[in-house]
C-alpha cells in the first residue's frame, strides 16, 4: 500500500500534475488482477483509492443521473449497472457523434476486509463515488502501553 | 431489440501550446447536432461542475474548457487506476453565423450542453419557384 497521501494544499502549483503522476504509478497495480472477470476495459472506468476508513471507488458515468444507477452487493461482489440515454432535438442531423448510449453492468470482487453491507454511494457531476468501509476487526487498533 | 452495451475509451490528450500550469489536459467526447434553427453541442466532462466551465466563441472558433476539482482527491491514496483525471479542452471552427447573445449553456451530470442559435441570415430559406 503506498504511503503517499495526495493533498492539494501541499502543492498548489503542481497539484494537478502530482495527482496525475500518482494515478499513473498505480495504473498497472496487482489490485486489478484480483477484481474478477469484469476487470479493466469494462464500462465504466474505475479508479480505486484507500483512506483511513477503507476503500473509495470512483467511476466516470457522465450523463447518467443517480436514479438511473443501480448498485448491488452480494458477499464480496459489488455490481454497478445502469443505462445512458442520449436525447436530441427533433428534425436535425449529427455532424459528429462520439458519445455512446446504452446499458452497462460491471461486477467487482473486492477484498474480504471490506464490509460491503455498509457501502455508501453518491453521484456528482457525472462521477459515481462508492465508499466501502473496512470491517471493524480489519481496522488498525491502538494498543495501550501500560507503565509497570 | 437488444440494447447496445457501453464500452470504455481512453481519453485523448490535447497537444498544443503549453498552458501556464503543469498537468495533462484531455479532449472531452463531443456530439454536434444541427437543426434548422440552431447548432447543438454536448461535451462529456465528468468531474467538472458548472462554475468551472468556460465557453468562448470568437472569430468563428468555439472553445470549451473545464477544470476538475482537486479537493475531491484530498486524503485519498490511489491503489488502482483505469482512467486519467485532468482538465478538458476542445476547440471547433463554427461555420454557421451564430447569434452569440442567445447562446445557452447548461451542465447536467458532468455533461455540458450548448445551444447555439443561428442568426436569421444563417437559417435555410425556401425560395418558391413560380411557373409562368
Amino acid at each position: 500500500m503506498p504511503l503517499i497521501r495526495f493533498s492539494p494544499d501541499l502543492d498548489p502549483v503542481d497539484g494537478l500534475l502530482s495527482l496525475q503522476r500518482e494515478l499513473g504509478r498505480v495504473f498497472e497495480s496487482p489490485f486489478g488482477s484480483e477484481l474478477g472477470p469484469s476487470g479493466r476495459g469494462v464500462y465504466p472506468p474505475m479508479n480505486a483509492f484507500s483512506d483511513r476508513e477503507g476503500y473509495v471507488l470512483r467511476m466516470e458515468v457522465p450523463g447518467i443521473a443517480a436514479e438511473n444507477l443501480k448498485i448491488e452487493t452480494h458477499g464480496r461482489t459489488l455490481t454497478v449497472s445502469g443505462k445512458r440515454e442520449i436525447k436530441t432535438p427533433e428534425n436535425g442531423s449529427f455532424h459528429r457523434r462520439e458519445r455512446d448510449s446504452g446499458e452497462f453492468s460491471r461486477s467487482l470482487q473486492l477484498p474480504s476486509e471490506l464490509d460491503l453491507s455498509r457501502a455508501e454511494a453518491s453521484c456528482k457531476h457525472g462521477i459515481l463515488t462508492i465508499r466501502l468501509p473496512k470491517k471493524e476487526e480489519a481496522k488498525p487498533r491502538q494498543i495501550t502501553v501500560h507503565a509497570v | 431489440m437488444t440494447e447496445q452495451e457501453l464500452s470504455v475509451r481512453s481519453k485523448q490528450e490535447v497537444s498544443r501550446e503549453e498552458p501556464t500550469r503543469p498537468g495533462r489536459t484531455y479532449q472531452p467526447d463531443v456530439d454536434i447536432y444541427e437543426t434548422r434553427d440552431a447548432l447543438w453541442l454536448w461535451a462529456d466532462m465528468p468531474g467538472v461542475d458548472g462554475t468551472q466551465i468556460n465557453v468562448n466563441l470568437a472569430d468563428g472558433v468555439l472553445t470549451l474548457e473545464g477544470r476538475v476539482a482537486l479537493e475531491d482527491y484530498k486524503n485519498l491514496s490511489p491503489i488502482y487506476t483505469e482512467y486519467s483525471v485532468g482538465n478538458y479542452l476542445r476547440r471547433f471552427m463554427i461555420s454557421s453565423d451564430i447569434n452569440t447573445d442567445e447562446i445557452k449553456a447548461r451542465v447536467t451530470n458532468g455533461v455540458l450542453e450548448l445551444e447555439l442559435p443561428k442568426t436569421e441570415r444563417a437559417k435555410p430559406r425556401r425560395i418558391s419557384v413560380s411557373t409562368a
